[in-house]
């Protein structure tokens, strides 16, 4: 096993584990739309406190 | 401490919160962008080393709510006691939201009004005496222009200090029983002549609300039944034609040359490593998620593009033009916002059903709102506009377009399943000022699309890809699938049932097929798993600065002709919308039913749609049907079956609910 193959694996291990950690994170906060830029603010976020049933 | 932002819809409180806590909410030059109540500290600039919080809610005309979100500010300044209120007023319009600010003087809360807007003012040599304003409020009043910060320091440091005092109220409101709709109307009317005297007393204005302007008329042009949707239609095709034909593909063609040679350079250097190795980084994850994230220069100029347009007030105008044809489909006249909405992500368009009283209104609205291609479908229509229509502008005008036909005859089709009667519903929705757009909020409106689109691409896209790409690779027993035997692969074994389905549509083949089931999960994987199971990772001409052309690789490795490319096309943008908005669906239809009638819908839909397309447009163009009609039409009749049947049992369940007697006709005609 050449280094360029040590290093291709090595870098498909890490994109998809830094990849995979992301959005199990992003999941864990509740977010299910990964990478919105309202995420933190979004009404659903707050398990629906807002809906007008709840009112 | 906290400090509620309380005003009439769009007097800029969202602009002013993000101002004093450096967030970045979502904002617009329209009312009801804000649906549900925010907090965050204050920056220390502002708050020192107090810590102080800051609480952002939706617009509201009144104490006493007409619509949901009114009624989220009315219950927050009822019952959470915060410590001031700020109320925004703007200062255009200083008679309609100072009725809102009696109200709130009268409980007690201190207040401090900022006067916001107040450049538009001075624009249009309207004066307002802020000291008499105070005096007559019997509160601090401030001038302010939350788009620069300006007044905000002194009105939040007034604000702080007030905490723990008491509010005196100018006026208020007599003991009446609030069930009594004339007593209240009379009590209204008293509380609007109060408002009338002050605004008379300390307000001068250059030009009368009653004289007809040239923004009047131009209002009178844009919202014209006809000549508006006209006009929308030419504006949009117009957006789409900068950002997917011309700009867009311009900048496209920059990034597309460096991701072309980054993947080139990282396949070189695995020459001599495992073929699969070169195939899984270069190809899979390299070129697939290169393949999505070339599409990002169009997303980011047409979103631009879109900003532009909100900010300067147009979209609230289309608001207007639609709202009459939405009610008489049977939806309400606030459907039309998600939709707007829904030009940018379907999740927060679906999220703003939830604005509509009307039940059966909001559901509906929600089953039909994701028809409006989305920001991730943009990649996927671009491919195919380029690859199959010479980058022709009129395939992005037609999808939209068609999108918005769809939900005129979905919701028809609702009405009439439903049995629902056609019923005045109320859209006030205030015109706002036309103005110069922001290039500021369009360009961070857009690096925030942007940001998200590659987010996006840099995970989920990029797991799909792996997968598809690993599923390609190796056939159920993990051996390497051989060139020529690619139908033996993990991926071909799943999709190919599946491809059978799709044959009346035109394209029955697994690798297609494969695309759009992994569509589901994020629309913008269809590009990229097209380009990992055909092996096609740029689909931008590096060399002609465009879309690939018609004669291109793209079209001829596809093995689909314009007609079916089409069909393909429209089955991915009409059918269920990603997992992930599926979920808002279910969140705020809150009903099983209908969350399954709304997929069901789609699915028949997009299904019909493809095959019409693929059928009709076959026949025009090579004089005769294509293959697979018979059981197309079969499968088309048992969607409209099982329309049938859903709708006579919705109707039975209708008359058993309604019905005076027990014994009634009805009732029996359905047991």
């Amino acid at each position: 096993m050449n280094t360029a193959t040590v290093l291709g694996i090595a870098a498909i291990a890490l994109i998809l584990f830094l990849a995979a950690r992301y959005i199990v994170r992003e999941k864990k906060k509740g977010n299910t739309c990964i990478g919105c830029p309202y995420a933190d603010s979004c009404p659903k976020h707050r398990s629906g406190c807002n809906h007008p049933d709840n009112l | 401490m906290r400090i509620a932002f309380a005003g009439n819809p769009n007097s800029g409180k969202t602009t002013m919160y993000n101002a004093l806590t450096g967030r970045s909410e979502k904002i617009g030059n329209w009312g009801g962008v804000t649906v549900g109540s925010k907090e965050f500290q204050l920056k220390k600039e502002f708050a020192g080393d107090k810590e102080v919080i800051a609480v952002d809610l939706p617009g509201a005309y009144s104490m006493s709510p007409f619509t949901p979100e009114e009624g989220i500010t009315s219950e927050y300044v009822r019952t959470a006691n915060p410590d001031v209120i700020v109320n925004i007023v703007d200062a255009t319009n200083l008679s309609r939201s100072l009725f809102f600010t009696t109200q709130l003087l009268e409980l007690g809360i201190p207040v401090v009004v900022a006067l916001n807007k107040t450049d538009i003012n001075e624009k249009e040599g309207t004066k307002i005496d802020a000291a008499k304003l105070a005096a007559r409020l019997n509160c601090p009043v401030y001038e302010t222009v939350s788009t620069e910060n300006k007044g905000l320091s002194e009105m939040i440091a007034k604000a702080i200090s007030l905490a723990g005092t008491m509010q005196k109220a100018p006026y208020l409101q007599a003991d009446i029983d609030l069930h009594d709709k004339n007593a209240v109307d009379a009590e209204d009317r008293k509380r609007y002549s109060f408002v009338n005297g002050i605004v008379s007393d300390v307000e001068t204005r250059k030009t009368l609300s009653a004289e007809t302007t040239q923004s009047d008329k131009l209002d009178g042009v844009l919202t014209n039944p006809i000549a508006g949707i006209l006009i929308f239609a030419v504006v949009m095709w117009g957006v789409f034609w900068v950002s997917q034909t011309w700009l867009g593909p311009l900048v496209a063609d920059w990034l597309v040359g460096w991701i072309s040679a980054f993947q080139e350079w990282v396949a070189g250097q695995l020459e001599n490593s495992p073929a699969i190795l070169s195939a899984l980084l270069a190809d899979g994850i390299v070129g697939g998620v290169g393949a999505v994230v070339g599409f990002l220069p169009l997303v980011m100029v047409m979103y631009f593009l879109i900003a532009l347009l909100e900010d300067c007030g147009y979209m609230a105008r289309v608001s207007a033009v639609m709202d009459p044809i939405f009610k008489r489909v049977g939806l309400s006249g606030k459907s039309v916002i998600p939709v707007v909405i829904g030009t940018g992500c379907g999740i927060p368009a679906i999220m703003a059903c939830r604005t509509i009283r009307d039940e059966r209104e909001r559901r509906a609205t929600t089953m039909l709102t994701t028809f409006i291609p989305c920001g991730a479908k943009i990649p996927v229509i671009a491919l195919f506009a380029g690859a199959f229509f010479n980058g022709a502008g009129w395939v992005s005008t037609l999808s939209y377009f068609l999108g918005l036909v769809l939900i005129f005859l979905g919701a028809l089709l609702i009405k009439g399943i439903t049995g629902y009667k056609y019923r005045k519903s109320f859209f006030i929705m205030e015109l706002p000022k036309w103005k110069a757009p922001s290039l500021k909020f369009a360009f961070r409106s857009m690096m925030e699309r942007a940001k998200a689109y590659i987010i996006k691409a840099a995970t989920i896209i990029l797991i799909c890809n792996t997968v598809v790409q690993i599923m390609q690779t190796f056939d159920w027993h993990f051996n390497v699938v051989e060139e020529g035997a690619e139908n033996t692969s993990i991926l071909a074994s799943i999709a190919s049932p599946f491809a059978i389905l799709l044959i009346p549509l035109g394209f029955g083949v697994w690798q297609l097929a494969a695309a759009a089931i992994t569509g589901f999960i994020a629309k913008e994987n269809v590009v990229g798993t097209l380009a990992v199971v055909y092996a096609l990772t740029s689909f931008i001409d590096t060399e002609e600065l465009a879309m690939t052309g018609g004669a291109s690789t793209v079209a001829a490795t596809m093995g689909l002709t314009s007609v079916t490319a089409l069909a393909y096309l429209f089955f991915n943008l009409y059918t269920p919308p990603c997992f992930a908005a599926i979920g808002a669906m279910n969140s705020e239809m809150k009903s099983r039913g209908w969350l399954w009638g709304a997929i069901g819908l789609q699915l028949g839909t997009g299904y019909t749609i493809a095959f019409l397309i693929n059928q009709l447009g076959t026949l025009f163009t090579e004089g005769h049907l294509a293959a697979g009609f018979v059981p197309g039409l079969i499968a088309v009749l048992c969607m409209a079956a099982a329309l049938v049947l859903i709708a006579r049992k919705v109707r039975a369940h209708f008359d058993e609910q309604y019905a005076l007697h027990k014994g009634s006709k009805s009732v029996n005609a359905t047991a």
